[in-house]
């Protein structure tokens, strides 16, 4: 049987690592990923876990032990936030091009100037682009469960890439929820072992890695790098519904849909800004309006066909970020749907919104005028501005 | 058995076909060193001159029979370190091993290897020091003697210039990180390098085990290549760069010569010091005696 604990986002990721029994553990302490760290470290010295634990000097090499260790064969895990990550940039690119299946919680923190320890989405959603699977949960359950099929979906043959679970610092790190843990043999037999093929240091079976390699075959190992995040789409939804089936949990696949079916005025979250925009939409609702919520779960690789679908019969919608796209006076997930909405020819109005920078609340009522703004669009079919929350 | 029938009967775990510059100290170092070291190995070669030769490999080829891989020019030791932990915690004996420039070990990388230092991570990290970053055509490091010319360090047409400062003493800094093993190497004494690459491997064992060579480079430094090894001698004898090991905190000197020659007759085998005047060497010689009576002091210890 499943037990029941109450625990803190940090737990609840660092509970799912465990589950996952990694052979190499290197992280290095930040606000307000600290407590994965420290939870990790007290498993091992209880012998909870058997992970060889290394207490490195920086993030730096927080990511390079788990390189190393994962081109040696072993299952790995690491963790981090904000700073940390951008000074993991050099060996976090490089896990990802050497397909290492690597599983690493970034607790979601702003980057700094001006000094912040708080939320914001900006750490992870700046480095998108080298190459990871990066997934973000809405609750702590969500993280527990993301960590432990985040070990399977970037294992699987048709994968092989690193993988983020994303999840927002303090909303969700630092707040306690009831949580369902699951059975260790039944996450031993789910996950089964990780025996890399593709890759591997071994004195029994010597292999270079990374030779001076010319731009012909590089061109090929991209070329697959970015067929392997695509098939990780299919990848994540098949194990989505293998979770569902060993455990009771799905969470959807890419993204999830809330009172969808009909929806007109679509908002689109990410993270744990979800729970309020759900009321915020039940409330709308309850007014007669047409309100729906697609909740980003996956953001690399871009889920453009699921996010198409979802939004081909609305009249309009919003996106609210957590972060800023430098550059073009929006948030970056606003973009990036907007991207994918070209693909299908979907032209409809939309809101970009921003919100919750630098651990700033975003309310339900927030939310609400979110949805306002949305509906407006679409009547006078005009997209609007950006509208910037608590400014 | 002597060296050069030990050395004869190991098999070369480098490619033949590498394209080190002729008369090369550091191919001769690192053939020398990866033979000692044997089959049961995995070593990184990071951004450098042996990664440029095509020790790592080009392409689809190898340029090793053992595993090699290329880490980042700053994360060497803690790659390392990671691959080790895997290893121990399955209970097989592997030698993991470093054979990085002085670039990617006393400068980009000195943190990931002081960190690896201090945890004990088992390591065996031999830094090849021809004293700057000669891949990318002689920049300076913090290994590069005072005066030197350098691409970065230039001298002006009035013969003034080169690098303002004194190195960083690197031997030092790694022997006060009290690993089990630190010992400094030179291409001119290959029994003294085998007889101390067998030391790291057993103490590697414990801890962190830390080579450092001294490797002139001809190409970059300006010497002909039949002097290669004459000027690598030269170092040693000069007291430039001495010969000694620290053994679990007990400092041994392996060659001491009762009258060491002028530091001059090693500057004067060189372009990149050509432009020096007799105070610049006599500043170079003050610090080479300095070391020299520190080392001493602590090998009375």
């Amino acid at each position: 049987m499943q037990k029941l604990d109450i625990l803190n986002g940090n737990k609840a990721a660092a509970i799912g690592a465990a589950l996952a029994r990694p052979a190499v553990i290197a992280a290095y302490p930040i606000t307000p990923q600290t407590p994965v760290v420290e939870y990790l470290t007290e498993f091992a010295a209880n012998g909870e876990i058997d992970a060889a634990m290394s207490e490195v000097e920086s993030e730096l090499s927080a990511m390079s032990v788990v390189t190393g260790a994962s081109l040696a064969g072993a299952r790995t895990f690491t963790a981090t936030a904000s700073q940390g990550l951008a000074l993991m940039y050099e060996p976090y690119f490089r896990a990802s091009t050497l397909r290492l299946p690597i599983v690493m919680a970034v607790v979601n923190r702003e980057m700094i100037s001006p000094q912040s320890v708080w939320g914001g989405q900006q750490d992870s959603m700046s480095v998108r682009d080298a190459g990871w699977l990066q997934m973000y949960a809405e609750d702590n359950q969500e993280i527990l469960d993301m960590v432990v099929q985040a070990f399977k979906i970037a294992e699987d043959e048709r994968v092989l890439l690193p993988i983020n679970i994303c999840f927002d610092g303090f909303y969700l790190s630092h707040m306690t929820e009831r949580v369902l843990i699951p059975e260790q043999e039944k996450v031993d037999e789910f996950l089964g072992v990780y025996q890399p093929k593709h890759i591997l240091l071994d004195p029994q079976k010597p292999m270079a890695v990374d030779p001076l390699t010319n731009g012909g075959l590089l061109m090929e190992y991209r070329y697959r790098h970015l067929q392997a995040q695509q098939a990780a789409i299919e990848v994540l939804e098949e194990t989505d519904k293998l979770y569902g089936q060993a455990f009771g949990r799905t969470y959807g696949g890419a993204i999830e849909q809330y009172r969808m079916e009909d929806a007109e005025y679509v908002l689109i979250t990410t993270g744990s800004m979800s729970g309020a925009a759900k009321e915020a939409v039940d409330i709308q609702r309850n007014r007669g309006i047409k309100a729906g919520l697609v909740r980003m779960r996956l953001l690399r690789p871009f889920p453009q066909k699921q996010v198409c679908a979802a939004l081909k019969k609305a009249k309009a919608f919003g996106v609210v970020d957590k972060n800023v796209s430098f550059g073009w006076n929006t948030g970056i997930v606003y973009q990036e749907v907007k991207s994918a909405l070209y693909e299908e020819h979907l032209c409809i109005p939309s809101v970009p919104v921003i919100g919750g920078l630098g651990g700033e609340d975003i309310s339900i009522r927030m939310m609400e005028e979110c949805i306002d703004a949305i509906k407006k669009a679409a009547d006078e079919q005009k997209s609007s501005e950006t509208i910037w929350l608590t400014v | 058995m002597n060296t050069v029938d030990k050395l004869a009967s190991l098999k070369d775990m480098i490619s033949p076909g590498i394209s080190a510059c002729t008369g090369c100290n550091v191919e001769l170092t690192l053939r020398t060193c990866m033979k000692v070291l044997g089959p049961d190995t995995i070593y990184a070669v990071p951004p450098g001159c042996m990664g440029g030769v095509g020790v790592v490999g080009w392409d689809t080829q190898s340029g090793s029979h053992i595993p090699v891989f290329f880490p980042l020019l700053d994360n060497v030791a803690s790659m390392l370190a990671g691959i080790k932990l895997h290893y121990e915690r399955i209970g097989r004996k592997v030698n993991v091993v470093a054979f990085a420039g002085d670039g990617a070990t006393t400068d980009a990388g000195m943190q990931c290897l002081s960190g690896a230092a201090e945890r004990g991570d088992k390591l065996i990290y031999i830094c090849y020091d021809n004293e700057g970053y000669m891949n990318t055509g002689y920049q300076r490091s913090s290994a590069t003697t005072k005066y030197s010319w350098t691409s970065t360090t230039p001298v002006s047409d009035a013969g003034s210039g080169g690098k303002r400062q004194h190195r960083k003493d690197f031997p030092m800094i790694m022997a006060m990180h009290d690993i089990p093993y630190m010992a400094t190497c030179s291409p001119a004494f290959i029994p003294d390098m085998v007889a101390k690459l067998e030391k790291a491997m057993e103490a590697s064992e414990r801890g962190l085990a830390y080579l450092h060579v001294h490797n002139p480079c001809l190409t970059g430094w300006g010497i002909r290549p039949e002097l290669s090894i004459e000027v690598s001698r030269l170092a040693v004898e000069t007291n430039f760069f001495p010969l000694y090991e620290v053994i679990d905190g007990t400092f041994v000197i392996n060659k001491e010569y009762k009258e060491a020659k002028p530091v001059e007759e090693y500057i004067k085998q060189m372009k990149k010091f050509r432009h020096l005047s007799a105070e610049e060497i006599a500043d170079i010689q003050g610090f080479v005696d300095q070391k020299w009576n520190r080392l001493k002091q602590l090998a009375a210890l």
